[in-house]
Parts: C-alpha cells; sequence; structure tokens
C-alpha cells in the first residue's frame, strides 16, 4: 500500500506547464528522492504533495488524505522543511521549538528531538546565531516535532559544507529509521544515492527516469570500465571473444576494457586462467550522477532558461 | 487557543528584543510628552490662541495618537513583510496552525504595547504638569482604542501585501508622516483652515485626535469621530484579508 500517490498532476504558471503529467508512489517507511535540473518542477511536486499549491490537473492521495480538502488533517501527518525559509533572527531555539510543539495534537519531547539532532546544547541560542547546519537541523526538527508520518525534505543540505552535509545524511537516516517515510529533494547525487531506496528523476515537469540507483544506471546502459597492467602481454583477440566485452583498448602498457553486466569477474577469471597478473587492477562503474547527466543531457541548458524566466 | 497564546508569548518576547521599536513604541509618547512640557517655556499656561487650554493640553491627545500611529504604521508593518520575505508565513501554513493566528498574535501585543504606552505617557501628564485625568474615562479608552484599531488595520493591510521588510516600511512612512501632519503634530487643528480642518476629520487620526481630546476634558465624543475611526478600520481590515498574500 502506497503512503503517498500522485497521478497525472499537471501545475502551470503564467501559461507555462512547471509540472507535466507527473505519476508516483512511494512506499510506506522508504526514503523517496526527487532530483532534476533546477526549473526541472520538484519543488513544485513536493509543494503539491502539502497542499501548498493547487494542481491544476491530477490526483494526489496522502494517507487517504486530499491535500487540498483536508489539509488541516494532512498539516498532522506531514512534516515539512521548505527550500529558502528562515525564522526570525531573535528568536531562540527552545522558543520556536516550543511554540511549535503547541500547533500538534501528539507533540514529540523537543527536548529529545533536539539531543538526537545535537542541538541540545543549542537551546538557548538565537536563530542569527546558528551555523547554517544547526539552522537546517532546526528546520528538521520544527518538520517532526508534531510526530508526523512523513517527511517532506526540499534541498535540505544546499549551502552546508561537506562535514554538515554528511551530518545531515545521518539525521535523514535516523528519521527513516524511526519508521518515518521521508521525500528526498536534492540536487546531490551522492547524497541520493546514499540515502533513497527509490529516486525519480524529473525533467522539463515530467518524469524523465524512475527506480533504485541500480536501477537508473541500467537505464542508461550502465558502462564499466576496468584498467590494469598485465604481468605478460595479452592478446585483445582474447579478451575481445568474452561476451560481455565491448571494446580493448591499450594506453602505454595498461590495458582499458570496456564491458557491461558481470565484465569485471568474466575478465578476472580468464586473467587467473592464464596465470596473468593484473597489477594496477582499477574499475571504473557508471555512478548514478553520470546516469542522472546522461538522463538529463538533451535538457540542462533548456531548463536552465526556463529557471530564469520562471523565477 | 493554547497555540495562539505560544505565539503571542514569542512575538511579545521578540517585541521586547526589539530596542527600536521599544522604544518608539513603549516609551516615547510619554517621554514626548514629558519634553513638552518641560523644555517649551509657557507650554503648560493657558494660551488665548487656543481657547485658554494650555499647548501641553492640546498636544497630549495629539501625541497619544501619534504613539498609536507609530505602532500601526512604523512597527507593525515591517514585522509582517519580513515574515513574508522570510517564508515564515508559507512555514506556518504547512502547521496545523493557521497563520492567521500569528496575525492576531502581532494585534494582541501591539494593543497590549499601545495600552502601555498610553497609560505611561497620561500618568506622566497628570503627575508631571497638573492636568486633569480623562474626565470622562470609558468613552476616552473606547476613543483610544479606536484609535489602536483603525492604525493596526492599516498596517495589517500594508503587511498582507509588502513583500519584504523594506517595502513594508517605506510604504509605512509614507502614510505615517501626512497621517501626522492632518492629526495636527505640526500645526494644532484648532488653527488650520476650514479645509484642511474638513480633510483632517475623515481621516482616522484625525478623528482620534478629536475624540481623545472631546472625552479627556468632559465632552463625550461625536458619533462622526467615533463612526470615521470604526468605519476606517472595518474596510481596511476587510481589503487586508482579501488581498492577504501568504508567499
Amino acid at each position: 500500500m502506497s503512503i503517498i500517490e500522485v497521478e497525472g498532476l499537471v501545475k502551470a504558471y503564467g501559461g507555462r506547464n512547471v509540472v507535466d503529467g507527473i505519476t508516483f508512489s512511494v512506499e510506506e517507511g522508504e526514503i523517496f528522492g526527487i532530483v532534476g535540473p533546477n526549473g526541472a518542477g520538484k519543488t513544485t511536486t513536493v509543494e503539491s504533495i502539502i497542499g501548498l499549491r493547487t494542481p491544476d490537473a491530477g490526483r494526489i492521495d496522502v494517507l487517504g488524505l486530499n491535500p487540498i480538502e483536508d489539509r488541516f488533517e494532512l498539516t498532522e501527518q506531514v512534516g515539512a522543511q521548505l527550500q529558502e525559509s528562515r525564522l526570525q533572527d531573535k528568536i531562540r531555539v527552545d522558543e520556536v521549538m516550543d511554540m511549535y510543539a503547541s500547533f500538534y495534537r501528539e507533540p514529540q519531547d523537543w527536548r529529545t528531538l533536539l539531543e538526537r539532532l545535537g542541538l541540545q546544547d543549542k537551546v538557548g541560542a538565537r536563530y542569527k546565531d546558528l551555523s547554517g547546519g544547526q539552522k537546517q537541523k532546526l528546520s528538521v526538527a520544527l518538520a517532526m516535532v508534531g510526530s508526523p508520518r512523513i517527511a517532506i525534505l526540499d534541498e535540505l543540505t544546499t549551502g552546508l559544507d561537506p562535514q554538515a552535509r554528511r551530518s545531515t545524511w545521518n539525521t535523514i537516516e535516523q528519521i527513516r529509521d524511526g519508521g518515518v517515510t521521508v521525500v528526498l529533494v536534492t540536487h546531490f547525487m551522492e547524497e541520493a544515492e546514499r540515502l533513497c531506496d527509490r529516486i525519480m528523476v524529473i525533467d522539463h515537469g515530467c518524469v524523465a527516469a524512475q527506480g533504485t540507483t541500480a536501477e537508473l544506471i541500467e537505464h542508461v546502459g550502465g558502462d564499466q570500465l576496468l584498467r590494469f597492467r598485465p604481468s605478460v602481454p595479452v592478446d585483445d583477440a582474447v579478451l575481445e571473444q568474452i561476451p560481455e566485452v565491448d571494446s580493448v583498448e591499450r594506453q602505454g602498457s595498461s590495458v582499458v576494457v570496456t564491458g557491461h553486466g558481470n565484465v569485471v569477474h568474466a575478465v578476472t577469471s580468464l586473467l587467473a586462467r592464464e596465470r596473468i597478473i593484473a597489477y594496477d587492477f582499477r574499475v571504473d562503474q557508471t555512478g548514478l550522477e553520470d546516469a542522472y547527466l546522461e538522463i538529463t543531457a538533451d535538457a540542462g541548458y533548456e531548463a536552465d532558461i526556463s529557471e530564469r524566466e520562471a523565477s | 487557543m493554547a497555540a495562539t497564546l505560544a505565539i503571542t508569548r514569542v512575538e511579545g518576547r521578540l517585541f521586547a528584543r526589539d530596542p527600536i521599536a521599544l522604544f518608539f513604541g513603549l516609551v516615547f509618547p510619554g517621554l514626548l510628552l514629558v519634553m513638552l512640557g518641560q523644555f517649551f517655556p509657557g507650554f503648560t499656561d493657558p494660551s488665548p490662541d487656543l481657547g485658554g487650554a494650555s499647548y501641553l493640553e492640546v498636544y497630549a491627545p495629539i501625541v497619544l495618537a501619534l504613539g498609536v500611529a507609530t505602532l500601526g504604521l512604523v512597527t507593525l508593518p515591517p514585522i509582517l513583510g519580513g515574515y513574508r520575505q522570510l517564508g515564515i508565513l508559507r512555514r506556518l501554513r504547512t502547521t496545523p496552525v493557521h497563520p492567521w493566528r500569528l496575525l492576531s498574535a502581532q494585534l494582541i501585543v501591539h494593543l497590549t504595547v499601545a495600552v502601555v504606552a498610553g497609560a505611561i505617557a497620561v500618568v506622566a501628564a497628570v503627575v508631571l504638569f497638573g492636568i486633569a485625568l480623562p474626565e470622562l474615562p470609558l468613552w476616552f479608552a473606547l476613543s483610544y482604542l479606536l484609535a489602536a484599531a483603525s492604525m493596526f488595520s492599516i498596517g495589517l493591510l500594508i503587511g498582507s501585501v509588502a513583500r519584504t521588510s523594506v517595502s513594508a516600511q517605506a510604504i509605512g512612512m509614507g502614510i505615517y508622516f501626512p497621517m501626522l501632519f492632518l492629526a495636527g503634530t505640526w500645526v494644532p487643528r484648532t488653527i488650520m483652515s476650514d479645509t484642511l480642518r474638513t480633510v483632517s476629520d475623515f481621516t482616522p487620526l484625525g478623528a482620534a485626535v478629536q475624540a481623545l481630546e472631546d472625552s479627556w476634558f468632559g465632552v463625550t465624543p461625536s458619533a462622526g469621530t467615533l463612526g470615521v475611526m470604526a468605519i476606517w478600520t472595518l474596510v481596511v481590515s476587510l481589503l487586508a484579508v482579501r488581498m492577504f498574500r501568504w508567499q
């Protein structure tokens, strides 16, 4: 049973469909990633899920609720961290936590929540004195204080330094481990690959691809590159007869093999049988980033322009 | 209800942490009255120009009106504009609490400050310069609250549409100064030309000054002055609700 179901979502601004027929579903307990170029429609999609935007067409079902008609009930069950949303400079962490806790039927103990996020020492600090990472963690704490079943996190780690970003990743995993379904909008493929059970790539307001990291890589062919220096010369023909090998090249004393499927195993088995030692053996696999760039390749430039128009 | 209380508490603290708002909203009306009485020679003496009243007696209602205008047109709009600019209103919309509660909290805080500031100013004038207490305290309180309501509704309207804190401040100031002029801050209403006084009669702050002055000196405020303030409050509040933008 899907916890979020979106079918044929359309949202237009100024006569242009920013979201143009997106269909997907999120399963309970997973981290679902939404990636795509700027202006692809990611934020519009998640803001439609939480009822901040009214779709022009399509159906959205979140926990059996309609985000527009049942918005009030939805807000009890869905916690959101919005892109580019700040707090008052002089508000203290304990004040804002206390205030947000008073909004919900079943608030969590916010002191425990802050402790889990590593913010317990900042309880008396003012918002403007928090670092970027701490502000984002506070934003997550506010999204979680109402004990939601779903957490929507929109570009949580944009603008953070690498340490803060990794620490935020742990936070997101903690949320999932607590049984909360997470919808994560992100720019960083490393982040999506590390955290997400399934990923949806949006481009030009449409779903360009959807699946696990492995499925997305397979979707674009998923070439693998093997590079090694053989202890004794190897004939190209011997390597080329392996079905998984697509091409063999020489770079000085190194052999570079391009292949697919289980090519690593096939090549190493052959080398072992021939009693050849492979020095400096390296494998370059297509990562999510390569797959993503390929999926969105033809669209990158246009998407930049349309975002400028939209903003 | 618990949420409104929680928001009001926090908004009250935030107001108290803003030294400029605190000074101009809370202390300034009283301070201005004290300075006028203390440092202007003859200000507390009866003046034939003013029909036997002293300048201080004429200025006391004007200063009170100035106080609520400052809160409504100078302090309130940038707070709301800033909340929109920072995404605080949008963020609140994703919670079970309606952002109107934030606006109500804001009005409660400003009204509380207005009442305290008014009390400080009246007490200062009475204690330091021997002016009599308002003779019709209930009418006086009603006039003061209507004056505050009309100013706050204009502030709310500005705050409903301004995209940023700075633009809200600019619009607020643009209304503040003409409003003060028409209320007789620089040229008392008694020595205004007839035309100017008629225009002043129809502005909420001009009406406020009359109603405050009347009730202070024992005359029941006219239905006209109270009506002008009530109508402004009603029309402008409705407009603010209609035009309100979350982002």
